[in-house]
Formats: C-alpha cells, structure tokens, sequence
C-alpha cells in the first residue's frame, strides 16, 4: 500500500497536464500509464498540427508528448509508474498490477484522464461478413505510425473522423490507394484543415451522406456495398460495389467510462457529470480529457487537464471551497456544455461546449436570470470545434442558460 | 506451408470436422487408448457452429419424445458437470425460463420434458415469476423454469477436448483441406492434395461440409438445410440484465430469440432463424428481427451496449440428428444435422458414436490437461505469486479483459498450436471486449509470430488467407 496526494490515471497528455499542475501545486503526484512510455496516443500520431495553441509552433505528436515528458520529469513532485494498469478504483484507492505484482495507492484525490476508444463495426452494427481487414482508424495507425506495417492495399474509409481523413492521407504516402472516405452525415466531423490538407490535396474522394450496406469476403475484405442515405438514414438509389482489401473506420470515440460505476455519467458526452471544478459527482475525483468529453484539439485537453489537476491538488491538500451549486442548461444550438454544474464563489468558470450545427457571425452568450453573464461572437462555427466561454463565479447567482443568439 | 503429415500416417479411426461433436468424439476414443486424427480445412478446431452458437446446455424437455435429439440431450446435460470438472472449465447452472401466456403449450413442455426424462421442471406464474424475473415484459404470464440448464463456453469445450485427445495420444491435423478420399481393401487414404493419412474408419463430423465430403467417402447425402442464427453480443456492464437465459416458447423455427447470460460474463441475444447459404454474415433484417424479438421479453435491454454482432449457421436435417454407420460404404459413420441440441448433446453423441463402433462406452480415467487459468479468477495473493515467477503476468495487454502477456503466451504454449487471432481471442478473451481488440491487436499478431516463429505477415484473423497485415510501410 502506497500512500499520495493524487493519482493521475492515465499518462496521455490529459494526464500528464494534470499531473504536472497538481505538483506544481504542492501536491505528491502520481501518474499510472498502462504503456511502457508517457504520451498516449500522441505517439502514434506523427502527423504535424499539434500546439499551435499552446506551444504556439506546430508540432508532431510524438514532439509534443516529448515536452510535456520533459515537464514532467522538472516535478520533484510527480512519481511516474508505467507499464502499470488500474484493475479497480475504489473511494480513493487505487488497485494497481505491474511486472512486480498487485499493489494498492491511496489517494487524498484522484484524477481520472483514461482517454477515450474508438467506436468499433459493431457500435455501428456494420452489415455483412467479418473477415480480416476491417479496423479502426487507430488500429491502422499504430500499424503504420509504430509498427511499420500496413494494413491493407486498397482501401474504403467509413466516417470522416479526424484520425480517419489523417490515415486517408498517410496511407496514400505509403503507396496504398485510398477508394473513398463515406460520411453518412451532411457534414463532416473531422476539422476543416483535415478535409482539405487530407482528401483534397490528394484527390481523395469524399462521398456524402454514404455509408456501407454490407462487407464482402469470407477470410479477407473483397469489397463492400455503398449507398447514399436520406436525411434519416434510409439507403436511398442502388447500392454499387466498391472493390478494396480493407475498411477503416473513424466513426467517432467513446470515453473510457464503461467500468465507472461510481460517479454519474453524462448521457450526452459518455462522460462523467462534473461541475466548473472538474469534479465528478464521487468526491475528490476528478475528470479531464478524452475521457471527460471527446474533444477537437490536443491543446485543449491540456487547457482543461491543468484546471483538473489543479483543483484536484486544492482538494487533497486543503479541500476546495465551494459556493452554491447551480445548474448549466444547453439552450439554442448548443449541442452539449461542460461543465453540467457551477458554483457561484471567487475565480472563473469555464464552460466548454460544441455547437450542434454551423454557425455564422452571431454572439454565443451565458445568460443567468436575464442578465447576461458572458458572450462571444463567433465568426464561423462548426460542430466539431470545441468552444470555451469563461464566467466569473461571482456574477453566477442562479442557473445559467448557454444559448447562441436569434 | 508446413508439410502436416507422414506418409506413413495410418490411424484406425480418422474424424472430419473438428467442432464440438468431432472433438468429442476425438478425446472420448483418445481416452480410450485408440488411434485417432481429427482432421479440419481449418487453422483452429471449433471455427464452424461450435463457436458461433448460444452457449448453452438445454435441460432437454424441447426435443420431440423418442428422437435422438431428446435422448442425447438429457444425456448430454447430464454428464457436462463432470466434463466441465474433468477439463478444468467453468459451467454456470443459470437455469432457464420459457416465458409465454399460452399456458397449455408451457404445460404440454413440461409433459414432454417429464417423458424425456427432464427432472426440475416448474410451472411459475404471478409474484412467484415477478420475483424470480423483474426484468421480464409484466404483460407475460407464465414461464416454464428449467433448474438444469446450464452456460458454457462451447469454444472453450471444443478446444480443451481438442487438447485432451492429443495429450492422450491423439493426433490434430488442422488446415488440411480434404479433396479425395479412396478406398484400397478395408484402408482409406484421405488427401488434400499435398498430403495423405490413412485409416480404418471414417467418422464424417463436417458440419455444414458433410455432403461434400459423404461424396468424397461415397457415403449417403442428405438435404442439407442451412439456418443463420444472428446475435449481439453485450458489454458486461449489462451482465445483470438477467440471471438466467429467458426464451420464447419455441415455434417451428427453433427454439426462438433468447436473452442469456454467458459464461464470461457478457450477455448473449439471439439467434434469428433464417433460411440461407451457408456465409456467416449479418444482416439488417436478422438484427431487426432479434432486437425486436428480445425487447419483446426484456423491455430494459440496451443494445447501445452491444460490442460484437455475429452470425452462425445451423446445419439441419429434417426432424432429428443423423448419427448412423453408412449403408453404403462400411466402416463410416455419418453424423449430419447436429444443429440445436447439438452442444448439449456432444458428449453424449461421442458415445453413442463408441456405441455404434462397437466400443466400450466406458472410458477409463485418462491424462488430464493442464487447466486454462484466468489470472483475473484468481485471489490476490495467488496473482502476487504469479506474477513473481514470471513478470509477463504482470504486464497488461488486452485492457478491456484485463489479459496478460503472460496468459497469451502461456496459450501459444499448449498441445495445440494456435496461429491465429481469433485463436487467441477463443483462449485468453483477448480482444473479446468492448475495444474489440483495438488497443491490443498489434501486440497479439506480435505474440504470435514470435512464439510460432512466422512473420508478422503471416498471422491470420482465422482462416487461410485472412492475413492482418499485408506489407512493411516504405524503406527510408
């Protein structure tokens, strides 16, 4: 049995960001990271486009993971445990196994930064035979990106996730031909600079609101059945074949909540429930990342991570302070907020949210009792885009409404 | 390819078809000290229906009074407890309900399952059923509760009797795919076109492939009837849904849509009952159908939870099992239509087969395997000793099912060889859970490779020609 301020599970950037405040906040942290090496899935995804925001250069992921792992070792405060798996998170302690066995952590706080998993053929009941040569969007990439080995030669992409229009166009650098990315959608989930820097730049074709009736091939993928869909999904015109080897899918991530049984969870985002200190509703754990609520850009898990770490610090060493509890309402286009809960007290309340569908030129605002507490104008607003609108707690006196104007 | 055999290969008794019932058949006459091969076209034994089925051991009061499926199935129920014990595998005693507001048909089941032999069937209806089933649609009235219904891992069966017929002096021959088969005296040569193997007799257990290898004996053929049975496999977050498998009352079709709870914890729908080729696949009607069907029962059941679909084919001949000596070819023993029961009825069939080769149906103790140990079974201290011996227990691959290295590669170690990923999947639950293998499919190709020293290109999902990975990325 160990003893420590927080734990940290999860040694990806949400981790290691949290990991690194809540040391910096005086808090004995430890970080537990089921690979042999920090990062997460960072490491596998060597394209470049990570930390304009924070770093304000652009990096690769692996680069980026390398500074904040550099950070990371600064704290005299963090112990860093990987190859270590959580088997069980109960009250705050921690049941860990490694090499060297089963051990249990008790913690003053824990921060939960698991990440998220990719939605798999089956969550999307993909119609037809199983064989080889149907994975995830991240399975083919750690294929490539850490193993040097690709996973097939010609290739239907289902979904215009951003890992998915990414692998589009690493696959086509390694000389395998990319048929179509489908998106069954009227738009796209993946951000715009993919579609045009991934598809576009290499003539990859981008077919709309088209999905796969069924996969072909009893030991190996021969080609799959394409459709367009309605408004509601239904195929509509003949269904045609396309040969190929292999189907990729990059059809959306799920946070990691599944054996969470001991916090709510949100509905909405597959995340626990927190509230504007990143607290879920188990006391003195706390969410972040990925695994809070499935976000655009990596900068802005690290954002938020801080925050996380940061109160859950405040929480092991002095218990943080609290005002009365309100509740945050998705009003007119918003498609979700996080938090789900505010308290009115000194500091600032971030609430980050995603709009349900295209914005153009018009104010975002949190309104509480009539008054408006905060806005922001948003130029061009897509759903995929992670917003952030910052209240102060001390305007906050009732439950606030977040809402786009008109 | 490795070269699979000797030439010299000659066995007294040679099975077709390694699922449940072939390899039944093959430990039971290992056990009893006779020369056998059990031979499939496939990489791993059980691949057909006895991995794509409900897992379940049926009481047995379905079955139609005096049919072979009736018999063998009360048999069979009878002796999986101690199969189970004897092969070191978990069996769950769920019990199953059929539930239903015609009373007099449940009444007439419980009148067939008291001819067939059937002990511990109960007639439930009001509060008794509402306590027993809360989860159950309140509109059904009445349930038929079988005590001795069980839940097994069919794969797992099929594998371990696999196992144990070679540690008895059996031997496996996988991935040889017969192409002829003559006959010179009393001998047959069985070849795939590389290799031979001879033998006295001929037990023909090839499932959906029986007639074309009945043509190759020239054996009879029977009107084979193929019926896809399409499921959903739950997260076991969902593993409370019910604590028994619930059932319709059976029509025509089978025995209809059921919710279970697995073995491993998860929780199994299914099967739809359609007429078809025999390809494994999903389809949308067959999902709708089954989703609708268990709704139905389990109002509470939440298919967003779903992390695996599947299909199987049933091989079915008319009414009942054929298990028979060939009339017109001496010393074969035909076995077609083993559809439901026909797990139920594995063991009982191996005897019947004894029977029917003129052998002793008493089989002496004999070598046991080495049981399959999940280290998440296991109490702390003995993982702690585990894991001290050997470190790679330690070391997490499959985090969905929390499987280790070190039971991966303690799987790759066993009688039989396995080469594939869905070997490996059967075995140790690697990638059996709600990533299906997303996180952990590299590291299991890897493992694979190395512990039967092949490329990495040459690990397959299953079959011959399912390879994973087709070439290296670029030279820089």
């Amino acid at each position: 049995m160990r003893q420590t301020d927080v734990v940290v599970i999860g040694g990806g950037p949400a981790g290691m960001a949290a990991a690194i405040e809540s040391a910096r906040n005086g808090a004995k942290t430890i970080i537990i990271e089921r690979n042999e090496v920090l990062g997460g899935i960072l490491m596998q995804c060597i394209h470049n486009g990570f930390g304009l925001a924070y770093f304000k250069e652009e990096l690769t992921g692996p680069e980026y993971a390398y500074k904040f792992r550099e950070l990371v070792k600064k704290e005299k405060n963090i112990t860093v445990m990987t190859s270590t798996f959580v088997t069980k998170i109960k009250g705050k302690t921690v049941t860990i196994v490694n090499s060297s066995g089963i051990d249990e952590i008790e913690a003053g706080a824990i921060v939960l930064a698991m990440g998220a998993r990719e939605r798999t053929a089956a969550n999307i009941l993909l119609q037809g035979t199983r064989p080889a040569g149907v994975l995830t969007a991240g399975q083919a990439q750690k294929m490539t990106n850490i193993d040097g080995k690709l996973p097939g030669k010609n290739i239907v992409i289902l979904g215009s996730g951003d890992i998915g229009l990414i692998m589009a166009r690493r696959l086509t650098l390694e000389g395998a031909r990319v048929k179509a990315v489908l998106e069954i959608n009227k738009t796209t989930s993946g951000l715009k600079r993919n579609i045009v820097q991934c598809l576009e730049d290499f003539k990859i074709p981008l077919l709309m609101q088209t999905t796969i009736v069924e996969v072909v091939g009893e030991n190996r993928v021969e080609g799959v059945y394409i459709s367009a869909v309605d408004d509601n999904y239904n195929f509509v015109g003949e269904k045609k074949f396309v040969k190929c080897d292999t189907v990729i899918l990059s059809v959306g991530l799920i946070p990691e909540t599944d054996l969470v049984d001991f916090a709510d969870i949100n509905t909405r985002t597959n995340g626990p429930v927190v509230d504007d200190f990143m607290e879920t509703s188990a006391k003195g754990v706390f969410a972040c990342g990925n695994f809070l609520h499935v976000h655009d850009l990596v900068d802005n898990v690290t954002l938020e991570s801080m925050d996380a770490g940061a109160n859950a610090a405040d929480f092991a060493l002095a218990g943080c302070k609290k005002g009365k509890k309100f509740c945050v309402i998705a009003g007119n286009n918003i498609s979700y907020a996080n938090p789900s809960f505010v308290h009115s007290g000194d500091g600032i309340a971030k609430i980050r949210f995603r709009l349900k569908s295209n914005v153009s030129k018009k104010w975002i605002r949190v309104v509480s009792k009539d008054e408006v507490l905060a806005k922001k104008f948003v130029m061009a607003g897509l759903p995929g885009e992670m917003q952030t609108l910052e209240v102060s707690r001390e305007k906050i006196k009732g439950d606030i409404l977040l809402e786009v104007e008109g | 390819m490795m070269k699979n055999t000797n030439n010299n290969d000659m066995f007294d008794y040679v099975i077709v078809g390694a699922g449940i019932v072939g390899s039944s058949i093959f430990s039971a006459l290992a056990r009893s000290g006779k020369s056998v091969c059990m031979i499939d076209k496939a990489l791993d034994v059980g691949t057909g229906a006895a991995k794509a089925n409900s897992g379940l051991v049926h009481a047995g009061f379905d079955a139609k009074p005096g049919t072979l499926k009736a018999k063998l199935n009360v048999l069979g129920n009878k002796m999986y407890p101690l199969e189970a014990k004897r092969l070191g595998l978990s069996i769950k005693k769920t019990g199953a309900y059929v539930v239903g507001n015609d009373k007099e048909k449940l009444e007439e089941l419980l009148a067939r399952g008291k001819t067939n032999g059937v002990d511990g069937l109960h007639l439930l209806s009001g509060s008794e059923l509402k306590a027993k089933l809360p989860m159950l649609n309140p509109e059904i009235k009445y349930a038929l509760f079988a005590e001795n219904a069980y839940v097994i891992s069919p794969y797992m069966f099929t594998i371990c009797l696999a196992e144990e017929g070679i540690v008895n002096g059996g031997r496996v021959v996988l991935g040889f795919d017969a192409k002829r088969i003559k006959k010179h005296g009393d001998i047959f040569t069985i070849s795939d076109g590389f290799d031979e193997i001879k033998t006295k007799y001929i037990i023909n257990s090839s499932g959906a492939g029986y007639n074309e290898i009945a043509n190759m004996i020239g054996s009879e053929i029977y009107e084979l009837e193929f019926r896809r049975g399409e499921y959903f496999v739950l997260d076991s977050t969902e593993k409370n849904l019910v604590p028994s498998t619930v059932f319709p009352l059976p029509s025509k079709a089978g025995k209809g849509v059921l919710v279970t709870p697995t073995v491993d914890g998860n929780i199994l729908v299914g099967p739809s009952s359609q007429l078809s080729d025999d390809i494994t696949k999903t389809t949308a009607e067959g999902l709708s159908f089954v989703r609708s069907q268990a709704s139905n029962m389990i109002p509470s059941i939440n298919f967003k939870k779903t992390i695996r679909i599947f299909s199987g084919i049933r091989t079915v001949v008319g009414d009942d099992f054929v298990i028979e000596k060939s009339r017109e070819m001496p010393n074969v023993i035909n076995i077609a239509g083993i559809c439901s029961p026909g797990l139920s009825a594995a063991p009982a069939i191996a005897l019947y087969v004894l029977n029917l080769l003129g052998l002793d149906t008493k089989i002496p103790a004999a070598k046991k395997i080495k049981p399959y140990v999940a280290l998440s079974s296991l109490p702390v201290s003995k993982k702690n000793e585990l894991i001290a011996r050997n470190p790679l227990y330690g070391k997490i691959v499959c985090k969905c099912e929390g499987i280790s290295e070190g039971e991966i590669v303690d799987a790759l170690s066993r009688p039989l060889r396995v080469v594939s990923v869905d070997g490996i999947k059967r075995r140790t639950r690697t990638g059996m859970g709600r990533c299906q293998g997303g996180f952990c499919l590299s590291k299991t190709i890897e493992l694979i490779a190395k512990k039967n020293n092949i490329t990495l290109f040459d690990v397959v999902k299953e079959n011959k020609g399912s390879n994973i990975i087709v070439s290296g990325v670029k030279k820089s």
